[in-house]
């Protein structure tokens, strides 16, 4: 038996084919984002500027490119992947496939701390406003953790921790929109999630921590597909569940009070874009975050493309979008996998 | 050899293992028996290394507590089954201690297929692992835990959720192991499924080793009725082998299931 070869179709679990072809996907969607809009640009004049050739863009055309459609594109492919991943990453560690980067009290937090900065500042624009709802965030998250106690590795635990800490940050939220009822509008669109606030800063300052935080995960990525077992049995195969655990959540909702705090809330992409890539490759193994990140990227500026183009000059915001286009694609999936759910 | 001398595992206040003794040999198969609540599964979690605890258990001379490096595979009485794996993709996560975290070596390719063919599980490898019946879910956990290449098995209630054929075949291939080398430790509710299989029983109650001894004497000890306080009998059948029983208080009904 031991001269046994392995039979022909050695399917291996997971496939870099799968990670490249999920790339070349995001920078063609990349690409015709940037071409799209009021001015046309073509694949060439993109390129031809890109790389300082002759026949580029210039003047007017040149600065929509590299500080206004550019910026938001980049911002928007950060966000989607920064989502995409902190969702796969806690439908792992919560061993529940209706997990998403709001939980943990992320969401109400953010939108406590934005809802602060608005209120503070009035109705203009609040350059505070994503430094507010990333302390708003990322205390609720500690606040979560700090209310579990000794109890966190419980899933169970952590999870409703977060629905309540959650419901107590939104309902001073509420309560600070009730006194101050002229910022309703502002708050409302922010929660509804935008992209048009991108300007270098807020892009480089963005991808600085999603960055940080997806190299993180994708590092203890193989690892985590231990926490998909029972604890002992993770422990017997050599690692130590609690310690994998509590690198990801923290890595995780680092990039999702990022992604909020320049963003706004940008519902299902977090539990679409995995479902989706898990429902293709039947497979759940977190080797899939890169083509995750890459995909819920893709998926992003997509939505945002959508978002500027569909009922322009005006601008839907992008949550509805990913809703829109995202839930009916998402049960095309589950439906024709044959409910990889079950 | 795995040595435990003077465990003593506490939760919050309360004492789970208490003083606990026992020596369990390398390439034995030692069951451990007891009523519900004796501590069984917490001593086979201890010996994993997972639980904190006072005394000593030793591995080869190796303190057990937060060490990683040995191969001890764990079968879990209820297992967690992650939603949407399939069966070839939790097996191969199975070879991570050997081959390493997200590495497909062909060797653990051929090991995982061979493993697939003795345990009756060919065809089975692209389902889902949660649409497998109780049955064939066993065989997957014990050919997880197979394929790890383990020094040491230790197995919760392996057959618990079993019908009486898969009962013996699931034991038989605990069996084939042990055979190979392998230390295998189990917790049972069903000492007679025990006294067939293993070499060595250790009879629980309270957080501490009550008796323990050669199966057969084991069985055989006034000690072990009263570790159940005596609601169970011990009968020999004409070929020599001994069956316990549930039995009530007096009578020691021979139709009783033997199943506790």
């Amino acid at each position: 038996m031991n001269n046994k070869t392995v039979t022909a179709e050695f399917k291996p679990i997971w496939n870099l084919r799968i990670t490249l072809i999920t790339a070349l996907v995001l920078v063609l969607v990349a690409i015709l984002a940037i071409s799209i809009g009021p001015v046309a640009l073509t694949f060439q004049e993109i390129v031809r500027t890109f790389f300082a050739m002759e026949g580029g863009l210039t003047g007017r055309e040149r600065t929509l490119l590299l500080e206004i459609r550019l910026p938001r594109v980049v911002l928007g492919a950060l966000v989607g992947a920064a989502l995409a991943t902190s969702g796969a990453v806690y439908q792992t560690v919560f061993r529940n496939p209706l997990a998403d980067p709001y939980l943990l009290g992320t969401a109400a937090g953010a939108g406590l701390g934005a809802t602060i900065a608005i209120t503070s500042a009035g109705t203009s624009f609040n350059p505070a406003l994503p430094i507010f709802a990333f302390i708003g965030g990322s205390a609720a998250v500690a606040a979560t953790f700090l209310v579990s106690g000794r109890y966190f590795s419980n899933p169970g635990v952590l999870l409703l921790s977060g629905i309540a800490i959650g419901a107590f940050a939104s309902a001073i939220q509420i309560y600070l929109q009730q006194r101050n009822t002229e910022v309703l509008r502002p708050v409302y669109s922010w929660i509804l999630g935008q992209l048009t606030v991108s300007d270098w800063n807020n892009v480089l300052w963005a991808a600085l921590y999603i960055f940080l935080s997806l190299i993180i995960l994708f590092r203890i990525s193989k690892l985590l597909d231990g926490l998909m077992l029972s604890d002992e049995e993770a422990f017997s195969l050599g690692i130590s569940p609690n310690k994998i655990r509590i690198i990801a959540v923290v890595a995780a909702t680092m990039a999702t009070a990022t992604a909020v705090s320049v963003s706004g809330l940008i519902g299902f992409v977090g539990i679409i874009v995995p479902h989706i890539i898990k429902g293709i490759t039947r497979r759940v193994t977190n080797r899939a975050l890169p083509t995750i990140a890459l995909a819920g990227a893709a998926f992003l500026v997509l939505a945002d493309l959508g978002a500027r183009t569909l009922i322009a000059p005006a601008e839907l915001p992008i949550g509805v979008i990913t809703a829109f286009i995202g839930a009916p694609f998402f049960l095309f999936i589950l439906r024709t996998t044959k409910g990889g759910l079950k | 050899m795995i040595k435990v001398e003077n465990l003593t595992v506490k939760f919050q206040d309360t004492v789970v293992l208490d003083n606990l003794n026992l020596e369990i040999k390398t390439s034995n198969w030692t069951s451990i028996v007891g009523p519900n609540g004796a501590g069984k599964t917490t001593l086979l979690k201890t010996l994993l290394g997972m639980t904190s605890y006072s005394g000593s258990v030793s591995f080869n001379g190796k303190e057990v507590y937060k060490d990683l490096s040995r191969n001890v595979a764990f079968v879990p009485q209820r297992p967690i089954v992650p939603i949407g794996m399939t069966v070839i993709e939790y097996l191969t996560l199975g070879r991570a201690k050997v081959d390493g975290w997200g590495k497909e070596l062909r060797r653990g390719r051929i090991f995982i297929e061979e493993t697939l063919e003795t345990m009756q599980l060919v065809g089975l490898q692209d389902r889902f692992a949660t649409q497998l019946s109780g049955g064939e879910l066993q065989r997957v956990l014990l050919a997880r835990a197979i394929v790890q290449e383990p020094q040491v098995i230790l197995l919760d209630e392996p057959t618990s959720a079993l019908d009486l054929q898969y009962q013996i075949r699931t034991m038989d291939q605990i069996e084939i192991l042990k055979n190979q080398g392998v230390t295998v430790v189990t917790t049972m509710h069903d000492i007679t499924l025990s006294n067939m299989y293993s070499e060595w029983i250790a009879v629980m109650k309270n957080g501490s080793v009550l008796l323990e001894g050669v199966s057969d004497e084991v069985i055989s000890s006034p000690q072990l009725r009263e570790a159940f306080d005596n609601s169970i009998s011990v009968h020999t059948l004409e070929s020599g082998k001994k069956v316990v029983v549930a039995a009530r208080a007096e009578s020691g009904r021979r139709d009783s299931n033997p199943r506790p």
